[in-house]
């Protein structure tokens, strides 16, 4: 599975969790929309440090950072930490 | 590498795709409706509607002319909007009393901000927030030392209260500033206690949220503002709510606040146990009320200026969990604890100790965040009784604060999918919700005027333990 389809995955998986079935594109926005939460930022940065090692306390953490799932893709290639 | 700005977005519980009976209908989605709002006669239509619903919330004829002016010229000229937001703040700043104190706070606040994008790599500049609290910390702890017969006394309390009214505002800017465009420093200050109103708590945040939130183009802008309208009628609506329910319980059946009930209980005249639990469930739906026509209307009118944000309080009733509930209830303030105390905490500390992190930054933010906000905002409170005694008498919010905290850590460690069923999925879980945050409001009281004990002593009696 590539990165893009984790990260969809996993988005998926959260927003199913708050029972939000309704479907979203790469672009959309999740986390300034009011679709997920500040909690569920919590959950994106660890998905982030633990699946590619993301340091958020080097990189600095801004929430439009991991608003969709373009936005995280982008922010895990410019890491430096992306396949 | 930002996301594209959800000028549209709607806020989770608006966009439910559930059908819901609906006082007020979703005019934003009428073409026509949408179509009329783009015309010239629509634009007064919505400067004109707007004027006559807020001018309910402000008693001032003054600043009522600034908003109103404020927003016809936006609405007019949106492509100018930076500008007459900053304008219309600062109009609305000057008729303020204690103007110049105000102003004095919000040069000092672009001067910092200027500072931190100036030398991004010195002290203040890597760590500006950090620094800005602690040096408010330090100059209320500098002001104590004023005698109170100096004549420098009155001065600089009430330049500590100017500054109270805009610390997290400028915290907000230096938190931002390597997002503000480079000639936007003046531009900065349209953000620092908005025309539209605000609290201590910045509504909607900061200026690089606002331009997220932003209308792009005369669609969005009349989609925006009808959102704003509308949700400006549903606070008029509340507040005739508010006063019905007012008259109606407190005037007609002349049941006690719960300030009152604990009063008496104070003087060892308690009312009866269910007298007290019936002010006390009316005390925590009046606070809901209030809450939540008070964000309504500051978010109305930032809507109706042309930013799209979330609403303040949604649907609070309707949340399972501790967690969801101190989400939807004052959702700016909550944001303002997660950005300034939760995030900071989170990612620096404990970070092989997934449960102790979580833990660590949510008392970081519910108690000791929660703490140093109410502490300051009451700043008043240092002058009027001492350092000491304003300390001592923060014992009951500063135990409010650590349950809260405990509370909300527990909720987010047992996070767990939703249960089905109405009663088992919903009901019950929103009804534990309801019942912990009534009880909790025991102790959620500001005015400090009885120690923690004689809270206590309330909460016992409420639930049948007499001491």
């Amino acid at each position: 599975m590539d990165q893009k389809s984790t990260i969809r995955q996993f988005m998926q998986r959260l927003l199913a969790q708050k029972g939000d079935q309704r479907p979203f594109g790469d672009s959309d926005s999740l986390l300034l929309s009011g679709r997920l939460q500040s909690v569920d930022a919590v959950e994106v940065v660890l998905f982030l440090e633990e699946q590619w090692g993301v340091d958020f306390a080097e990189i600095g953490f801004d929430e439009t950072q991991i608003d969709s799932v373009d936005a995280i893709d982008a922010l895990v290639e410019n890491a430096g930490v992306g396949k | 590498m930002s996301a594209p700005a959800p000028a549209l977005a709607l806020n989770a519980a608006e966009s439910s795709p559930s059908p819901r009976l609906r006082l007020i209908p979703v005019i934003e989605t009428y073409p026509k409706v949408v179509a009329f709002a783009q015309t010239p006669a629509g634009k007064v239509a919505i400067a004109g509607a707007f004027s006559l619903g807020y001018g309910c919330f402000l008693p001032q004829p003054a600043d009522w002319l600034v908003v109103t002016l404020s927003i016809a010229l936006i609405t007019a000229f949106p492509k100018l909007r930076w500008k007459l937001v900053a304008f219309g703040t600062l109009a609305l700043t000057v008729v303020q009393p204690g103007a110049p104190y105000l102003l004095a706070a919000v040069m000092l606040g672009l001067l910092l901000f200027w500072c931190a994008r100036r030398w991004p790599h010195s002290g203040f500049g890597s760590r500006p927030v950090a620094t800005l609290l602690s040096g408010f910390s330090l100059l209320i702890l500098g002001c104590c030392l004023i005698p109170r017969n100096s004549a420098n006394y009155f001065p600089a309390w009430a330049a500590i209260g100017a500054l109270s009214r805009y610390i997290w505002f400028i915290g907000y800017a230096l938190m931002d500033r390597t997002k503000s465009p480079r000639d936007g420093v003046a531009l900065e200050a349209g953000s620092f206690q908005p025309f539209w109103g605000s609290t201590t708590t910045p509504f909607p945040k900061g200026a690089a949220y606002l331009r997220r939130i932003e209308a792009q183009d005369a669609e969005q802008l009349a989609i925006t503002q009808l959102k704003g309208i509308k949700l400006l009628a549903w606070a008029l609506v509340l507040m005739l709510f508010q006063r019905a329910w007012m008259f109606g319980f407190h005037t007609y059946l002349h049941l006690p606040f719960a300030s009152e009930a604990l009063a008496m209980s104070v003087r060892r005249t308690p009312y009866p146990w269910y007298v007290c639990w019936v002010s006390q469930v009316l005390s925590f739906f009046e606070f809901l009320l209030q809450l939540s026509i008070f964000g309504h209307q500051f978010i109305a009118g930032c809507r109706v200026a042309g930013f799209n944000a979330l609403r303040n309080t949604c649907r609070p009733l309707s949340s399972t969990t501790i967690i969801d509930f101190f989400n939807r209830f004052y959702f700016y303030f909550k944001e303002l604890l997660v950005e300034f105390f939760f995030y900071p905490t989170f990612l620096r500390y404990f970070k092989r100790y997934r449960r102790l992190r979580v833990v660590a930054a949510t008392f970081a933010a519910a108690t000791f965040g929660n703490m140093f906000f109410h502490f300051t905002r009451d700043y008043w409170m240092i002058p009027e009784y001492g350092l000491a005694n304003a300390l001592a008498n923060f014992q009951v919010y500063a135990f409010y604060c650590v349950v809260l905290g405990a509370a909300l850590s527990i909720s987010q460690l047992r996070r767990r999918a939703p249960r089905s069923g109405f009663i088992r999925g919903r009901l019950l879980p929103a009804t534990w919700v309801v019942l912990f945050y009534c009880l909790l409001d025991v102790f959620g009281s500001t005015a400090r005027n009885y120690p923690l004990t004689e809270h206590f002593r309330f909460f016992g009696h409420l639930l049948g333990i007499n001491v």
